[in-house]
Parts: structure tokens; sequence; C-alpha cells
């Protein structure tokens, strides 16, 4: 990876140094024929005219925020929930239920690129975890089932994550965090290239103690390389690569069967896009990506804590007692990867139509000793067709009909179609209804997994085993929506009330061991939630995001957590207020109503609230530019995160930032 | 082939007769700096007008720069040259004779250019219609399109560089304030985009080839997109490229106001000594880019606005 690094640098160099000619004005620069460039597939639709809810959080929200990752600023989008454990890899989070300890129903984007980890049940934990805040432009969370256009892993929602064009990051920036509960961040940044190239290289690193009563020192150490590249003829090419890497604590003091130790989660990747418009009207893309991701999560078990009727017969087979140097190396490590190919085709077909369409190939690999009892890698290949009309059938009415049909070599095929029609009441006044089918593959883990402990060829237990007949498990989803501008107000309204009817849920069993998944009860989820904005006066910004949200109500669901996966009622509060001399003033209030929490049982349901304060001040001498800011994270009581025994205290840390 | 392509071409081939067989007598001798669609289609208005207004065919000549400069000759008689394009109007102010010339299809910068070169002035001997027009009308298309809008957001270059203090003085009388970035030698121009685009609620492009060109004119396109801040540009090729509209004047536009000033010249009046501004220009807008800004525009109905502004017939 470093080599590739470095030769690519050199190319940059290369580029960059590259003579202009210089030419003077003349009628040519009149008449001469130009690329195009704002094809149709590069003008998106306007937010009321998307077939779905879209909350769209900017590159200054997430600044003013004083979030340090994705998943803690997912708290103030309705419906979310999120975690700040890094116990299953790293920080959660979910849309409409926290149903285990990994949020495997949603689907992540990085600049196109799908992030969940093949290797932790398709959790988008780590995936979170990519790229820098201070690289994020904007992040588009599509609230609702989209598997139509983003394929299995979109079931409840999808999160977009759009980076910064590297022509908006030439020159250096860094940024330093420290404060309370081990608080060390750090980041850096180089820009640099010219009007046909433009490069970007990051890299930063978060640390913190982690939740109180877990086995903090949590490290996220990130580098993120892009470039852009433009030719005269209207290609644009990107291309992207990058390392992660998550070191977090695990386990209990005087816990036996789980020891306080480190994990290790490693994550690489590169990327290209290519871009040709080929008309005004017409335009292709195509991406390839390669992943690979590593887990590291071992601790050793002295056998002397068998129980004595298991420490006796295992004394018969071995003709000799059990003794303390008798250890078994329990593991969670392993590896996966993943390769896609993907391609698009979008055209105007008159002045009513829009149309995209193509297809991806998506070769997944996982494979652990530890997991599968086997080295062998475990693939999955996926196929995906998918298309979306845009049908303007009135001037007030946009159609949106589109499908995915997608084929894995596990599971087969299943088609994921959708139907949303948008129509502006009035201007400032759309109402949304639609319906779509998504589906989810059971992921490796849970169609294959074989966790079984074997010591000196003699096995000692069997912690889980899959059945391997599990099948997808499904979601339809019928949606009302309606998107309201008041501008004359300062006002604007995204409500979305919904049902989603999800059958075969795919559950754990784990009353006995060993463990296993199965298609289990069918449920709903239904609810409403909206978010309210208001710009009151100069400089204020108030955002009041309220979900009501009830899942299932068959007695099957209740007995264990599932029905408490997601609050009841959840409310947040954002105040942005900008002072005229430059101070930067947010107040955000969270009142989650009573749940489960994502790494524990049914026992562990609560409520909490959280209230953040930062203040920020601006810095500039000369052309140069800053921030100092202090950020207080829950000014109130502790509360329970993960796990009944880990708790969010009180943090403040102070943030400074320069742009050269 | 289209229609308008096999036209052109027959215009073409019979300008290439007329060449081949042309000796004395002839009154206009037209000189075009190339033989691409735009000169072909500005040389075909302005034979088909002229043609009109009663001027035998067999007396409009037609000639490339270097079949010009190889027999600058005056048994051309020529009554009137018109130079289109700059090539032709650096060659032909290098000597003219007594004949007057009419430079067409060029940028004003480029027409001084070829008076700077040859230490020559501005007069009825040696004249121009201007490409590019005139700030002032420019401006009024902001007004007209974006009334909202309040500062232009204009990055210069060494060619734009010089309409600066001209574009700060009109700028302010109209209303607008300016947020200027400029080359000042940098390698590359996009920090001073960045800097533009903040804060500005158009970006207003003025012709400059350092600045907008093939090369960077995505990067352009997508940054000012991305910032939400329509451009306002020189031709219909940015306007196609994504540009929210253009002010510009088409090569037939072109050739019907030059047939005009040389059909009275060979009627007796002589050019005129200041050179012309376009008396009629097209606006483009891209109906897509503007639905994605939230606008409405309509190219035709700002263009009659305009005109009307103006007091063009």
């Amino acid at each position: 990876m470093t080599r590739t690094l470095l030769s690519l640098t050199l190319i940059a160099c290369t580029g960059a140094a590259s003579a202009q000619t210089v030419v003077a004005l003349s009628e040519k620069d009149y008449f001469d024929d130009m690329p195009v460039v704002l094809s149709v597939s590069r003008l998106p639709q306007p937010l009321d005219e998307t077939p779905g809810a879209v909350t769209v959080l900017d590159r200054d929200f997430i600044r003013r925020s004083g979030a340090r990752d994705v998943a803690d600023l997912l708290r103030l989008v309705p419906g979310f929930q999120s975690s700040s454990s890094f116990y299953t890899g790293a920080p959660l989070a979910s849309y409409h239920g926290a149903f285990d300890s990994y949020s495997n129903r949603m689907q992540v984007l990085v600049d196109g690129r799908s992030v969940y980890s093949p290797y932790f049940i398709g959790s988008v934990g780590p995936g979170l975890q990519t790229v820098a805040l201070e690289d994020i432009e904007r992040i588009e969370i599509m609230r609702g089932s989209n598997s139509a256009a983003y394929g299995a892993r979109a079931l409840l929602g999808v999160v977009n994550i759009l980076t910064r064009h590297t022509s908006q990051t030439l020159g250096a920036q860094g940024s330093i965090t420290a404060g309370q509960n081990g608080v060390r961040d750090a980041q850096a940044r180089l820009g640099w290239g010219n009007e046909e190239a433009t490069y970007r290289l990051t890299l930063d690193q978060r640390s913190d103690d982690g939740l109180a009563g877990s086995n903090g020192n949590n490290q996220v150490k990130r580098f993120n390389f892009r470039s852009d590249f433009f030719t005269s003829v209207g290609d644009e090419v990107q291309l992207r690569l990058g390392n992660y890497a998550i070191d977090s604590g695990k386990g209990f003091t005087g816990n036996i069967d789980n020891p306080p130790h480190n994990t290790t989660f490693e994550s690489n990747y590169i990327q290209a896009d290519w871009h040709r418009s080929l008309s005004p009207d017409e335009d292709l893309a195509a991406s390839w990506s390669h992943a690979q991701e590593r887990y590291d999560d071992s601790f050793p078990y002295s056998l002397l804590n068998l129980p004595s009727r298991t420490q006796q017969a295992l004394a018969r087979l071995l003709g000799r007692s059990v003794n303390s140097n008798d250890i078994f190396m329990v593991s969670g490590t392993g590896k996966a990867s993943s390769d896609t190919l993907s391609l698009q085709h979008t055209f105007r077909a008159g002045v009513t139509t829009r149309v995209v369409w193509g297809g991806e190939f998506r070769s997944e690999k996982v494979s652990s000793e530890a997991l599968y009892a086997t080295d062998a890698n475990f693939r999955t290949d996926f196929l995906r067709l998918f298309g979306n009309l845009e049908w303007r059938a009135a001037p007030t009415v946009v159609v949106n009909a589109g499908a995915m049909a997608e084929e894995s070599s596990v599971t087969g095929g299943e088609l994921s179609p959708r139907l949303m029609a948008n129509w502006h009441l009035a201007p400032g006044h759309t109402l949304r209804a639609g319906s779509s089918k998504s589906y989810r593959p059971p992921s490796t883990y849970e169609k294959f997994a074989n966790v079984r402990f074997v010591w000196n060829g003699i096995l000692l237990g069997v912690n889980t085993l899959a059945r391997g007949n599990l099948e997808p498990e499904g979601v339809v989803t019928n949606e009302l929506g309606y998107l309201g501008e008041l501008p004359q107000w300062g006002v604007s309204v995204d409500v979305r009330a919904y049902r989603e009817k999800i059958s075969g849920y795919i559950r754990q069993k784990n009353a006995t061991l060993p463990r296993s998944y199965a298609n289990d009860e069918d449920f709903a989820i239904q609810g409403w939630e909206y978010q309210l904005k208001w710009r009151p006066w100069t400089g204020a910004q108030f955002i009041l995001n309220q979900a009501y949200t009830d899942i299932g109500t068959e007695s099957t669901v209740s007995q264990n957590g599932t029905a408490f996966a997601a609050p009841k009622r959840s409310s947040t509060l954002v105040y942005f207020q900008q002072f005229p001399n430059g101070l930067d003033v947010t107040l955000s209030h969270q009142d989650n109503g009573t749940a489960v929490l994502a790494g524990d049982g049914y026992d562990s349901r609560q409520a909490f609230t959280r209230t953040d304060l930062r203040l920020g001040w601006p810095l500039r001498w000369g052309a140069h530019a800053g921030e100092v800011a202090v950020t207080v994270q829950n000014l109130g009581q502790p509360y329970a995160d993960f796990d009944q025994k880990f708790a969010f205290n009180r943090r403040a840390f102070v943030t400074l930032r320069l742009d050269h | 082939m289209t229609r308008r392509r096999l036209c052109l071409l027959l215009v073409s081939l019979a300008l290439c007769l007329a060449g081949l067989s042309a000796h004395a007598g002839r009154r206009v001798v037209i000189v075009s700096s190339d033989n691409t669609a735009a000169y072909m289609e500005a040389t075909q208005t302005l034979w088909t007008e002229l043609a009109r207004g009663g001027v035998a065919p067999e007396d409009i000549l037609l000639l490339s720069v270097p079949q010009w400069a190889a027999d600058p000759d005056p048994s051309w008689q020529a009554s009137v040259y018109v130079a289109l394009g700059s090539q032709a109007a650096i060659a032909l102010a290098g000597g003219h004779g007594s004949v007057p010339v009419l430079a067409a299809l060029l940028p004003r910068s480029s027409f001084e250019r070829a008076l700077h070169n040859h230490a020559l002035k501005a007069s009825s001997s040696f004249t121009a219609i201007y490409l590019d027009h005139a700030l002032q009308r420019q401006l009024a298309l902001i007004r007209l399109a974006l009334p909202q809008a309040k500062t232009l957001g204009v990055l210069w270059g060494p060619d734009s560089m010089l309409k600066a203090p001209a574009l700060r003085a009109q700028a302010a009388s109209a209303g607008f304030s300016l947020n200027e970035a400029g080359l000042d030698g940098k390698p590359n121009l996009f920090p001073d985009l960045q800097q533009v685009l903040n804060g500005s609620d158009v970006f207003f492009a003025l012709a400059d080839p350092q600045v907008f060109n093939s090369n960077t004119i995505q990067n352009i396109l997508l940054t000012t997109f991305r910032a939400q801040v329509p451009m306002v540009a020189f031709s219909p090729a940015y306007v196609r490229a994504g540009a929210l509209m253009s002010l510009h004047t088409t090569p037939e536009q072109v050739g019907r106001q030059a047939a005009a000033l040389v059909q009275a010249a060979l009627r007796g009046k002589p050019l005129p000594a200041q050179p012309q501004e376009a008396n009629d220009f097209e606006v483009s807008v891209n109906t897509h880019v503007a639905k994605a800004l939230n606008l409405t525009l309509d190219g035709k109905v700002l263009r009659l606005d305009l005109r009307q502004m103006e007091r063009l017939p």
C-alpha cells in the first residue's frame, strides 16, 4: 500500500509540473466546443422529487455539531440511534432499531463505495469510520428502504457519505483535540494539484478512553488519499485509496470467559471511478473497488476454568490431570475482502423522463478458522441489475418506478421493486406516497458460522453452529411523506409516516449452546417522524426531530428485546447561534425513550437524555483561518450506552483547527 | 450530413471557385482566419446579405489569410475589406493600402492587439464590430434574470483583467458589488475560485483562455454547481457544458451586422470611426441547470426584454 501511494504521489508531482501554453484571447474562446460537464446524472433530483425521505447533514452542520465521528452525528437524524461503544469493533448507528450488537440492516456508502463489513455480519460500524470528518462534504441519509437503488443492505435506510472534492481542499490544514476521558485527536491534510488534476492526503487519529466501565483505549488511525483527474474531452477519473485501523479494548476484569484484552480491526481499500458525459442528456459511469479487512481478537483461556466434570473427562482423554499450562486461545480472528465492479447509464428520454440503469458485480470472501472451523474462503458473488424511471407525469407530479434484481451465489435471486409518487400540492408543499419491497440475504456468518473450541485435537465445546437453511429476510414498506418549504417564515418541515413489515427476521437463537441463526417471526415497525428546521432570527437555527417508533406487538417479540430495539419516543433539539462577533454556539439535547441497549439483553431497557454544548471562536490572521472550540458532551448525568455496565460520562474537550 | 452542413459546403465550394477566378473589379474582399463552422456561417450570412443588397456575387471575394498574405495585390481593387477573426485583422492591419477594413468576429482585445502591433488607431479606415458585449448589457441581463443577486464573483485572467476598471465602475452603478480574485501568477486557479464563490450570488465569467478553457471547465463548473452559484458565461458552449446562461452573438448575427456596414460603405458612407458593439445577441439558458438551482428562465424572453431596455428595433 505504501509503495502504491508513493508512486501515485510521484505521478501527481509530475502532473503538477507540466507546462502551460500561454495563448491570447481570440474569437476561438467564444466559438470552441466545451466538454459537457453538468450532464444528466450530475444534476441531482431536488429533495421534493426524490423517491423517499432524505436528511442532509452538510459540512457546516458536521463542524458545529461537535461530533467526533459519523455515528455520533447520526443521533441527530430522525429515527436514528447510535452508540459510542467500540465493543463490537466500532460505534454503531441504526435506523428504526438497534436489533443486536451489529447494525446490518442499512447501507453505508463512502463516495459510492459500499463499506459494510462482510466479516462483521455486515455491520456498518467500522465503515462509518472510513474517513476523517474534516474530509466530508455532506452526508445524505435516505430514511427508509432503498434496495431498488442500493441493493440488499439498504433494507431500512442508506447513509451516503460524500467527501470533499480535492479542488476544494488545496493547501494544508490541521487540527488537534484534547480533553477529558483521554480524548486525543489529531488530523493533518495536504491538498495540491493544478487544473488537470488535484490530490489530497489526509492522516488522522481519534482516540479516547471509551465508556466508563469498558476496557476502553479506543484508537482509530486513518489515512485517505483521493485524486481527481479531468481530461479535455470531458472525462472525469477519480482514484481513492486508504487504510484505517481501529484498536479497542474488550472484556471485563474478573470475567474469565471474557477477560480484558485488545482487539484490532484493519481495513484497506482502493477505488477507481470514471465518468463520461456523452451529451447534456446522457452519461456513463463505471466504478471498481477492492477492499480487505482483518480482525484480531484473541485471549488465553486456562482449561482449569472449565467445569470440573469437563476437566475430569479431559483428564481421562489426556491420561493426566489438567494443569495451568493447558491454555486454549479463544479467538475471533479472521479476514474478509470484497471486489466490486459497477456500470451505470443515465439518460433523458424526452422532456418528462429520466432513466438510470446499470449493473454491478460484487464478490465477497470471508475466512476465519476461528469462526468457521476451516481456513477456506467463503465466497459470495452478487450480480445486480437495477433501473429507475423518473417520469414527470404532470407538471406537479413526479413518479419514480424502479427495481433491482439481485442474484446471490449463496441464496439465489430476489427482486426489490419500488414505486413512489411526489405531488407538488402548491409551491413549497409536496406530498409523497409509495411502496417498496426489499431483501437482505443472510451474511456469511449467519449462514455458515461454526464456532467450536478445539484444543490439541479435542473438541471442548461448540459456541455457534449455523443451520445453513436461512432465507433472506424481507421488508415491505409503505410510506407517506410531506415536505414543506416556507422560506417567508424561515421554516422547512419533513414528515414521514411508515409501516415496515419485516418477514423472516433473522435472529440469533442463543437460549442454549450452540447458538444458531434462524428466520424468525414476521413483525411490523410502524410510526412517524419529522424534522422541523426554523431560522427565527439572524444567525439562529433550530432543528427539532421527533420520532414515534412502534416495533411489533406479538408476544413472541416482546419476550426478547426486539420490541424495544428502538425507543417508542425520541426527540432531539439542536440550536445553532452565530453572533456578530463570530462566536458560534451549539446547544443540543437528546431525549431517548426506553429501549434495550444494543449490546445487552431485555433487562437493559432504559431511557436517557444527553445535552451537549459547543462554543467556537473563528481565528483569522492574514489569509489564514481557523477555529478554536470547546465542546462539552453530556452536561447531565451519566447514561448507559451499549451495555448496562458502560456509562457515558460528561466529557469536555478543546479543538484547535488551522487552515493554511 | 445535415442540410445546414451541406449548405455550408456548397457555399464554401462556391467561394473557392470565386476565389480561383478572382481578378480585377472585385469590390468586397472577405479575408477569413479559418474555415471552421463559425467563420463559414458568418461568411455565408455576409454573402447572402450582400447579394440581397445588390452586390453581384462576382464582386465578393473570399480569401484565407495565407492566400491574402501571399498576394496582397492591389489588383483586387477592393472597395472594402472584411477581416473575419483575429488572424485576418492582424494580417490586414499590416497593410491594406487605402482600402477601409472592417474587422468582425473578434473580441475587442484581439482588435486592440492588431491596432497595437501596427501602431494604428481605430478609424473609419480600420474599424471593427466586437464579438464581446458591453459590460452594461451583460450586467443588465444578470439583473433581469437574477433580480436577487447582489454580489458578482469574478475570476480575472491576464486578458480579462483589462476590463477590471470598467467592470468595477459599471457594477457599482448597476447596484452590484464585486467579489474578485486574480491569477497573480499562482500555479492554479482553484483557491481563487473558492474565494470568489464564497459569498457570491453569481459567478460572472469573462472570456480569458488562461482561466476558461477545456481543461479547466470541468472543475470550474462542478465547483460552482456544488457551491450552488449560477455561472453566467460568454458562449453557448459553456451553457451546454453546464453554465446557467450566456449572452452571446451568433456568427449569423455578426455576418448580418457586417453586411449592413459594408453596404453603406459601398454606397459611399465611411465605415464608423468607432468600433461597434454587436447590435443583436442571443441569450442561451441551460434549463436543467436552472431547474437544479431552483430558477425558471426563458432565454427568448430575456433577449426580448433586454432588447426592449436598449430600445433596439
